[in-house]
């Protein structure tokens, strides 16, 4: 959600080269609601609230709220089986002796007590959940709330200068992340041309359900490491220029480095026998503790005679290994009185991080990164959807928009061992989002 | 000529994103002379054709696709959140 800071931010930044309009509302309020909804898998619902209020010929403030509600099954990384397959994980810390009432935990797994050490004070309850053979293995307990906000503040100045700053904050109930951003945009010929630049800081904090794992160590249902830190700053250079009356086009460069802990905590990967394919036992992920992230990103709009095309395209690569590239068209269908249909399409396709692998197979060495994370997999995905926008009176749109995704990766490599032929290592994903759009200006 | 002979050592790869970058660059210097005149700007001047005109719409997809994909950033800071699911 802090990309909502940053996009509000450079939004403004970029609108200045456009914005002549004299009779500009003074406050804007921004509201969605989105209902996402994966086939077997994740659903969340996410309500949205951002203000924008112009304060002032010279200063615009931005505020923004998010509730993030998800529930529901998700991956766990691990290959499925012809048998049956345990996992266990750290369900909650209890002191020693504590009446142990609990059977179930949410998810339906089994709620046991792990034997404490020698001299502990405190003992762990652990989960374990049992997934039926030949079928892909999901956590079933994954539940999060998460809430952020954002502020910011533009300021711009007589000589074609805007400055920008933001901050911003996230809280999950296993982690929290803070940033700070700075961004600076200049106007020249004529507001045909805007230069921009921007930076922001992050810092985040993971503190995992269970505690933080040691990677490639066994699953277990121990009670695990401590909180653990993640740091991460993103620069930012940009044009947008007028081409034309009709023809709009903007082009960023963006560079980010982040450092510190960037495992998915909940992640496993399976070890396989060399013969059978069999699972024999699951290791906690390992990534790279740093990471540099390039991406360049085009965007065009054009005005035709009575509708708006738009058209972008990104180029990504980083250290891990992993480049994809993105292209993303949406037609604005003008109808009578303001109201419109919009078509989007978006393609994306990535290419797999240098340490994804679907599993590991038993007998051989550890490499040093391991993750079988699928959105770390190589894949592609499309998404089509239909806005419907509807002015209700001057200054206030409601709006819908309906997508569906969907994200397909190699399901049967061709080197898969034993049973792991006949399984499916890569269903395909399947979401539908539904949003809900209001926004009034006054 | 001590950078002609730079240029031509690069791979071909290489050479292909010097001379984008040097297209860009040039590109830069041309902006002066690009666009309309300022009382032809009606088209840009309409909300739905600002870059990223809706903010909230684009956040919440660059949120779900920072959760479901490997890359992210762009046309926005990446990051917020764990995305652990």
């Amino acid at each position: 959600m802090l990309a909502t800071a940053a996009t509000g931010l450079l939004a403004g930044a970029h609108a200045n080269a456009q914005d002549y309009s004299t009779d500009v509302p003074t406050t804007t309020i921004d509201t969605g609601l989105l209902y996402y909804h994966e086939n077997g898998r994740v659903r969340a619902i996410e309500p949205d609230l951002n203000l924008t209020q112009q304060i002032g010929e010279y200063s615009v403030l931005t505020l923004g709220f998010t509730v993030d509600s998800v529930t529901g099954p998700t991956p766990l990384g691990a290959v499925p089986s012809t048998l049956p397959q345990t996992y266990i994980r750290p369900y909650k810390v209890i002191p020693l002796g504590t009446p142990v009432t609990v059977t179930t935990a949410s998810g339906g797994s089994v709620v046991t007590l792990v034997p404490p050490a020698t001299g502990a004070t405190t003992e762990t309850l652990s989960a374990t959940s049992t997934v039926p053979p030949n079928t892909y293995p999901l956590d079933k307990s994954f539940k999060d709330l998460r809430y952020a906000a954002h502020a910011g503040w533009q300021q711009t100045f007589s000589t074609g200068v805007t400055v920008d700053g933001g901050l911003a904050y996230s809280k999950e109930h296993d982690y929290r992340a803070e940033s700070v951003n700075l961004g600076i945009s200049k106007d020249l010929n004529q507001h045909n041309t805007t230069l921009n630049a921007g930076v922001n800081y992050e810092a985040d904090l993971s503190f995992p359900l269970g505690g933080t794992p040691t990677p490639l160590t066994v699953m277990n249902g121990n009670w695990k490491g401590p909180d653990t830190t993640r740091s991460e700053i993103d620069a930012m250079v940009g044009l947008t220029q007028v081409m034309s009356r009709r023809w709009l086009t903007s082009l960023s460069y963006s560079y980010s480095t982040s450092h510190g802990y960037q495992n998915d905590p909940y992640k496993i990967i399976s070890v396989v026998d060399p013969v059978s394919g069999q699972p024999t036992s699951q290791l906690y992920e390992s990534r790279p503790d740093l990471r540099h992230k390039q991406s360049l990103y085009w965007e065009n709009k054009v005005h035709l005679p009575r509708d708006i095309v738009e058209l972008g395209l990104r180029g990504y690569r980083d250290d891990w290994g992993i480049k994809s590239v993105t292209a993303e068209l949406r037609y604005r269908y003008m109808l009578p009185g303001g109201t419109y249909l919009e078509p989007h399409a978006r393609y994306y396709q990535q290419g797999a991080a240098d340490f994804f692998y679907y599993y590991l197979v038993g007998g051989q060495a550890l490499p040093e990164f391991a993750s079988a994370d699928s959105r770390l997999a190589k894949f592609n995905a499309t998404t089509y959807g239909l806005k419907f926008g509807v002015p209700l009176d001057e200054g206030s749109e409601f709006s819908i928009r309906v997508e569906y995704y969907d994200q397909r990766g190699n399901g049967s490599p061709f080197y898969a061992i034993g049973q792991l032929r006949q399984q499916n290592l890569f269903p395909t994903l399947t979401a539908v989002t539904v949003l809900l759009g209001y926004s009034y200006s006054f | 000529m001590n950078m002609r002979r730079r240029f031509k050592s690069c791979s071909p790869r290489r050479r292909a994103e010097l001379l984008l970058l040097a297209g860009a660059l040039a590109s830069l210097g041309g902006c002066a002379s690009l666009g309309p005149e300022p009382w032809r700007h009606d088209l840009m001047a309409e909300p739905a054709m600002r870059i990223n005109a809706a903010p909230l719409e684009a956040a919440v997809d660059d949120h779900i696709y920072f959760s479901k994909e490997a890359s992210s950033g762009g046309r926005s800071y990446a990051g917020g959140g764990c995305g652990c699911n």
